[in-house]
């Protein structure tokens, strides 16, 4: 593909003919005094050319001594040499350093950033590497203009949520399409106990080439039914010929977490938990020293959290709970790579190893891999290649947030209960308030497992110059081990000496597709075809079992289970087969057009809409090379453009269409009765999208950017719609209700100063505004009605908005919590303590108004600093746990400290109300008490590098030592722990901005040596 | 044109690349409603597959009987526990939103759709059992279709025109959501017909001897109910003694050992087969306590029911104390058998009956009188049999039924009240705005 693109590039530097006199020798190197092999050597104003060999080494013929050659290598700045008088000439060229020229890899190929019409956002090696983060999407983090991505919590390896241009539906996915080297990665977790776990943590992100995300339609139209949350595309890389190099680099740091919350210590406990048992016998009109007074009652259980003593007396500390639910945690990554190549063939071998360990205690993951890509070229016109990586990660997971169990629960025991007691035995209920997460840390383990292997093979057969053909097949072989075993003393296995579960797992994913690839140049006229299929399949299966009874908790394995208790198999199929085109052309770099077309059929739909069809069109005008503005010398590069395209989401489940029975069981003996009723004509989520453009450049290019508005439209979206139950079936999918996603994307990347001392700025912002427009016929909400949680999707509203009753403080008379009525046509300020006569009210968006990011280099002789902060606005975020450890001492949670401004005497004006221990007060998850504005700027990522001048190396090419820091500063207004949080048991499509004793993010510090030799 | 050889050849590799039967992909957990009904074997496991439907806690599993005890409570019973949509039954005061009215609909109606798949596919089964296996999904839809109609509309009028709103009867089944899936209600005389001419040729179909499913005598069983509940003396007298006559069937000697059975007794005619693996008894989850396995103790029994017993009653030993209140030891304990219609019913009937034609009852209503540890009694008048009836079939889910038929009163509500007749859920009026809601909704 590189060679067809340079050949390409020769094509458009070499115009009409000229004689040859003499001949020119010469070698072309980059600034290092490296080789650069196959760069283009064209002699100017002839047809005459050629191309350096293994050594950078050329030999052209020039007609005299005003001969003037052009020296271009992809990624390098274009040079032209003046030959005068000499036979020989050495041509250093710079790497290119602005964007507008770079080449990006689009769907099924490559192309030129000047000459694109639709809207591609890169990511190289540099954005990513060496990055002390988990997983690739972490990564990418702010970096890309509209490309949100969310961890959902500080557990490590957790799920990253990525969203490109908005949440794009409610019932099938919303993440985009993952391609590594072509083939389709999946997105869903697989292992069962704990959280659910990104599946892409296994990939090296350091072997990474390129990141390209497909964001508008003309860019993703071409992967069709799997394009509508865009398209990432991960290119790994490849070896370049020339000298083997090889490099080695380590890193090694710690990781704390970004914030802690504050909580009452034993003698605040004992005040508040006291006063609140009074205010309720005073309710009550109950004496203190009665003996069924709620007094008496907190007394005995100060006396029971004490482990059965009066030390609570005293008001020591006996337990920081928060701190045990973390951990030191410290991070160590190796990768060794090395490449290289001759003229044949060309290699890039890695291998990497490390581990980190999450915040939280006993959260902890290991990874390691290896890769090797070869690119062969077996004929002038075959080359064929592999890239073959296998991967592993091992991971100690904690629970979900809303298990007892996980850590983070562990804040709601109080300070007055010692953690061991006198034997050194982890205290359980009833001296702990609830269960002991701590017994898990000691008593249990999650371990999941996962091993990958990617494998593809190419070839790549050159017909002619013009016309070739590009086969590909991929295999993705992704297993994860899920062993949980539970000893007699945690909570999931006390009641049946010991409790594990091993599960399996697998999937096998096969992708296969053809591309025949024309191109052909003629005057000013550039024009390209490509004709593809694809063929993509998936088998999903999974075992497990279950048993009980364990003679001893070292007994790891179901071996030794005495009881069986429960085994099940299941196996998953789906299948896509695709046909796609494009045209594209251009005159003269000037006027772009570009079309193309998928045709999809799948396994997942109905009957009568197997296949769908997805055509874009884009364009583009050039306009700075238009003559009145070639020789503006501030407006180096403006092109404006605008595409139009339709894409698909199938990502919405298997046999969703079909009619479908259920094997059941009635009186021992096995059956089916009815399970799904058929539909047809059920098909994709379609997005139909607009996108306007424009492609700037200032002073000749040093200052780049681009600026996009899009308007994307999805319908069809996928929901279970109510049917009449006289049927047998209460429910059907099918396509219905629309959703909309407009907005605004700038980026700008500029070289500030260039010359000894750099400072080069990349900057992106993106404002997203969604909107559900239709829901089904009459339906204009989806709630499910329950009272902790507020996201809903509502008509006219942005999906998972907040909805519930606005908490209107505390009325200062006698400390009850109000909320606003908000009856129709009443007051607007009228309020009641009834939280049943408050009527529901939109209460903010859980989704961001602004994403961005920006980032800084600075670099002077051998030290490079980079700067980069990354930050949202305008979400909310519902702090679900706060009604139990924020309920002005509703309960004996151990409450933050804001509690202690609780409303205490007439005339109080707090936000906390009064607090009643066994009363509502205000304890209530479904109102705006508990929401904070969500807006952060983070540090996301500050590197400071050190080359070592070269006069200090020895028999190394080159050293530089490095500090990399982390979510090192946030600023916020969030008052729960950190705001990039979702809940990690509701993280669903409608459900954004829940924080329930989810782990913040970590903060991480690292220092590391990287050696190149 | 050279480029035209390779295109030619390039287009043959795309192509055998590609094939579109790869995209025919059956699931494997569940089987496709094609395959399901295409041989003998699947066409039987679909037939099991109603029972299944059937045994599902919104219609015999429990808690539509459940349901009934609650809605005739009249004293005798008392909700306590905490969920709000039997309270309301309790109280009298649902909505159409109530969980347990719409569970029981669905429940119900999906029954009915799978009887209708396996009489959809009768020619496939093989000769010699198409009459059993079409005798059984007529039976089960008719039973459905009998209790919905007695649930969803206005009482059965002996006599009258009956044109009062009943329930959707459906008789074919489902493969696809078209217009005639928005179904009108029909009247409650085109339900009782469509029930009669069902459990009749069932009746015909039906052998003798069908382990735990339906079998010929369940069908007269259930006509010789249905007959009663519309005052057709005659023909439910006739119905009910082909059961007893048939020497089949006879009475459980220890009326205590007619409960908590794994297995059905020898008095049941049909009911419902409950183990730790399958099959569902919601009556004991709120009958029982959580020590036998119930829940909280949900329904307590008022001393008004239990005055109504001899003290020398067996029936009246059966009662224990737990959680603080009396209890019905008929739902004690978990993973047991629902007998839901047996012996001593048809015995009850056939004195009912006999009483009502005049004719002498001793012999029947004694059957099941010296069972429970009576006296025999002569010349019983219908209101002993009444009240024999009421206390030997108490919380089996008669009780309102048995109010409506007798067109007496329950809380101060007459028999034919708005609110002793369940609405139409509104998740089904909403779905299918051809639905009329009952009055009082």
């Amino acid at each position: 593909m590189k060679h067809l693109f340079t050949l390409t590039m020769l094509c458009l530097m070499m115009t009409m003919s000229a004689f040859a006199q003499r001949a020119v020798t010469g070698k072309v190197t980059d600034a290092a005094g490296e080789a650069l092999i196959g760069a283009s050597v064209a002699v100017k104003n002839t047809r005459i050319g050629t191309i350096t060999d293994i050594n950078g080494a050329f030999s052209v013929q020039v007609a005299d001594n005003n001969a003037v050659l052009t020296v271009s290598y992809t990624g390098y700045e274009s040079q032209e040499v003046a030959v005068g008088a000499n036979t020989s000439v050495t041509v250093v060229l710079t790497e290119n350093q602005n964007v507008i020229n770079e080449v990006v890899v689009i769907g099924y190929g490559k192309q030129i950033r000047s000459t694109l019409t639709g809207n591609i956002a890169k990511l190289t090696n540099e954005n990513v590497k060496g990055m002390p983060v988990v997983s690739l999407e972490q990564a990418m983090q702010g970096q890309a203009a509209g490309v949100s991505v969310e961890s959902v919590n500080g557990k490590v390896g957790a799920a990253a949520r990525v969203r490109v241009r908005g949440v794009g539906s409610i019932n099938a996915g919303t993440e985009p399409l993952f391609v590594v080297d072509g083939i389709p990665l999946s997105k869903d977790a697989r292992n069962t106990y704990g959280a659910a776990m990104n599946p892409l943590a296994d990939l090296n992100f350091n072997d990474i080439e390129s990141i390209e995300v497909l964001k508008d339609a003309s860019a993703k139209a071409i992967y069709g039914s799997r394009g509508s949350n865009g398209v990432v595309l991960i290119t790994t890389k490849s070896g370049k010929s020339g000298k083997g190099q090889i490099e080695l680099d380590m890193q090694y740091g710690f990781s704390k977490p970004t914030r802690k919350r504050e909580f009452l210590n034993a003698a605040e406990f004992v005040e508040l938990f006291t006063e609140a048992a009074n205010n309720s016998d005073d309710l009550e009109g109950v004496a203190y020293d009665d003996p069924n007074s709620w007094t008496e009652f907190v007394n005995g259980r100060f006396r029971r959290y004490s482990g059965f003593n009066d030390d609570w007396m005293t008001g020591v500390d006996k337990t920081n709970w928060q701190d045990e639910a973390f951990q030191d945690a410290s991070i160590y990554n190796a990768q060794l790579s090395m490449s290289g190549g001759n003229e044949k063939m060309r290699y890039y071998i890695s291998a990497n190893a490390g581990f980190n360990d999450g915040i939280l205690v006993a959260n902890h993951l290991s990874k390691d891999g290896a890769r090797m890509n070869l690119d062969f070229d077996a004929t002038d016109k075959l080359k064929v290649g592999v890239n073959f990586a296998v991967s592993r990660t091992d991971t100690r997971t904690v629970s979900d947030d809303n298990a007892f169990s996980t850590p983070m629960q562990l804040v709601a025991l109080a300070p007055i209960t010692p953690k061991r007691d006198e034997d050194g035995l982890l205290y359980d209920r009833p001296v702990t308030t609830y269960y002991n997460g701590l017994i898990d840390v000691e008593d249990a383990t999650r371990k999941v497992l996962s091993s990958r292997t990617l494998a593809n093979v190419y070839g790549d057969y050159s017909f002619t110059d013009n016309l070739g053909l590009r086969v590909e097949a991929a295999a993705n072989l992704y297993n994860v081990r899920d062993e949980a075993r539970f000893g007699e003393r945690t909570d999931v296995g006390n009641d049946s000496k010991g409790y594990g579960q091993s599960v399996f797992a697998g999937a096998t994913d096969y992708n296969t597709n053809a591309v025949l690839h024309w191109n052909k140049t003629f005057d000013s006229h550039d024009l390209g075809f490509d004709l593809g299929t694809e063929y993509f399949k998936s088998n999903n299966n999974r075992t497990s079992v279950e048993g009980e009874q364990f003679p001893t908790d070292e007994l790891k394995t179901l071996a030794s289970a005495a009881l069986i208790i429960a085994g099940t198999s299941s196996e998953d199929n789906y299948s896509f087969l695709s046909y796609f085109g494009r045209a594209r052309y251009n005159f003269d770099r000037k006027y772009l057009f570009n079309a193309s077309a998928r045709v999809d059929g799948s396994s997942r739909f109905g009957e009568n809409k197997r296949y769908a069809f997805f055509p874009a069109f884009s364009a583009g005008w050039v306009a700075s090379e238009e003559d009145f503005l070639t020789d503006n010398s501030t407006l180096s590069f403006l092109k404006v453009r605008a595409s139009w395209g339709q894409s698909g989401n199938a990502d919405i489940g298997n046999f969703r269409a079909l009619g479908l029975y259920a094997p059941g069981s009635y009186n021992g003996g096995s059956n089916y009765t009815p399970e799904q009723i058929a539909n047809p004509d059920l098909t994709w989520e379609k997005s139909t999208e607009l996108d306007f453009g424009i492609d700037w450049g200032l002073f000749n290019n040093r200052i780049s950017g681009e600026i996009d508005y899009y308007i994307k439209n999805t319908n069809d979206l996928l929901q279970e719609v109510p049917i009449p139950a006289t049927t047998g079936f209460r429910t059907q999918w099918r396509n219905i209700g629309e959703l909309e996603n407009k907005g605004w994307e700038f980026t700008v990347n500029s070289n500030n100063l260039v010359g000894e001392f750099k400072w080069t700025t990349s900057f992106n912002i993106a404002l997203n505004k969604n909107k559900v427009v239709a829901l089904a016929d009459g339906q204009d909400i989806i709630d499910d009605g329950g009272s902790r949680y507020l996201n809903v999707v509502k008509v006219g509203s942005p999906i998972g908005v907040f909805y519930g009753a606005e908490y209107a403080g505390v009325d200062p008379d006698n400390g009850d919590a109000l909320w606003y009525v908000h009856e129709e046509g009443g007051d607007p300020n009228a309020t009641t303590n009834d939280y049943s006569e408050a009527n529901f009210v939109e209460l903010g968006s859980p989704l961001p108004d602004l994403i961005g990011g920006i980032g800084n280099t600075f670099s002077w002789k051998g030290l490079t600093l980079d700067v980069r902060f990354q930050g949202v606005s305008g979400n909310q975020i519902h702090r679900a746990g706060d009604i139990f450890m924020s309920c002005n001492a509703c309960w004996f949670d151990n409450q933050t400290r804001d509690q202690l401004d609780r409303w205490q005497n007439p005339g109080d004006v707090t936000d906390v109300p009064e607090a009643r221990l066994g009363y509502s007060n205000g304890d209530i998850g479904r109102s705006s008490r508990y929401l904070s504005d969500g807006s952060f700027l983070r540090l996301k990522n500050v590197t400071l590098a050190y080359d070592l001048p070269a006069n200090l190396l020895r028999g190394v090419r080159s050293i530089r030592l490095y500090a990399t820091a982390t979510n090192l500063l946030t600023f916020t207004k969030y008052d729960g722990w950190d705001p990039e949080v979702t809940t990690d048991f509701l993280a669903n499509n409608t459900t954004y901005g829940i924080d329930f004793y989810s782990a913040p993010q970590p903060k991480t510090i690292i220092g590391g040596i990287r050696v190149g030799f | 044109m050279k480029n035209l050889k390779y295109i030619l050849f390039s287009g043959l590799l795309l192509s055998s690349v590609a094939c579109d039967k790869k995209l025919d992909i059956e699931p494997l957990q569940s089987v496709s409603e094609n395959l399901a009904l295409d041989t003998d074997a699947n066409v039987k496991l679909v037939l099991q597959g109603a029972y299944d439907n059937i045994s599902r806690d919104g219609v015999f599993g429990g808690n539509m009987f459940r349901d009934a005890e609650l809605a005739g409570a009249d004293g005798e019973v008392r909700w306590v526990g905490t969920f709000g949509d039997p309270r309301d039954i309790f109280n009298h005061t649902m909505d159409a939103g109530n969980f347990d009215a719409d569970n029981t609909w669905g429940d119900a109606y999906a029954t009915i759709n799978s009887a209708n798949n396996v009489l959809s596919a009768i020619s496939v089964v093989n000769a010699d059992d198409q009459d059993r296996v079409k005798g059984e999904a007529l039976f089960l839809r008719a039973v459905c279709h009998y209790e919905l109609v007695r649930i969803f509309g206005k009482p059965f009028e002996a006599g009258g025109a009956n044109s009062q709103l009943g329930v959707p009867v459906i008789l074919t089944p489902t493969r696809g959501v078209t217009d005639a899936s928005y179904v009108s209600r029909n009247t409650v005389a085109e339900v009782y017909a469509a029930v009669r001419e069902d459990l009749h040729e069932a009746l015909n179909l039906l052998p003798e001897d069908n382990d735990v499913f339906a079998n010929k005598y369940a069908a007269a069983a259930l006509l010789a109910r249905v007959h009663l509940t519309k005052g057709e003396n005659a023909e439910a007298l006739e119905h009910a003694e082909i059961v007893i006559n048939s020497g089949v069937y006879s009475l459980v000697s220890d009326y205590e050992d007619l409960w908590n059975q794994d297995d059905n007794t020898e008095e049941t005619i049909f009911g419902m087969q409950v183990s730790n693996q399958d099959g569902a008894n919601e009556l004991v989850t709120f009958f029982s306590i959580p020590e036998f396995g119930g829940r909280d103790g949900d329904i307590e029994i008022e001393q008004k029911h239990l005055d109504l017993y001899d003290p020398s009653d067996a029936r009246l030993a059966l009662f224990y104390d737990g959680n603080g209140a009396t209890r019905t030891g008929k739902w004690r304990d978990q993973y047991k058998n629902i007998p839901v219609i047996r012996l001593a019913e048809m015995y009850l009937i056939a004195a009912e009956c006999q009483a009502r034609l005049s004719q002498n009852a001793d012999d029947y209503y004694n059957a099941v009188h010296t069972r429970a540890g009576l006296a025999a009694k002569t010349n019983v008048t219908l209101n002993d049999i009444l009240l024999e009836r009421r206390l030997e079939l108490a919380f089996e889910g008669h009780r309102i039924h048995d109010v409506k038929r007798l067109k007496g009163s329950v809380d101060g509500l007459n028999y034919d009240d708005d609110k002793l007749v369940f609405p139409i859920p509104s998740r089904e009026t909403e779905a299918n705005p051809n639905l009329q809601q009952n009055d009082g909704y």
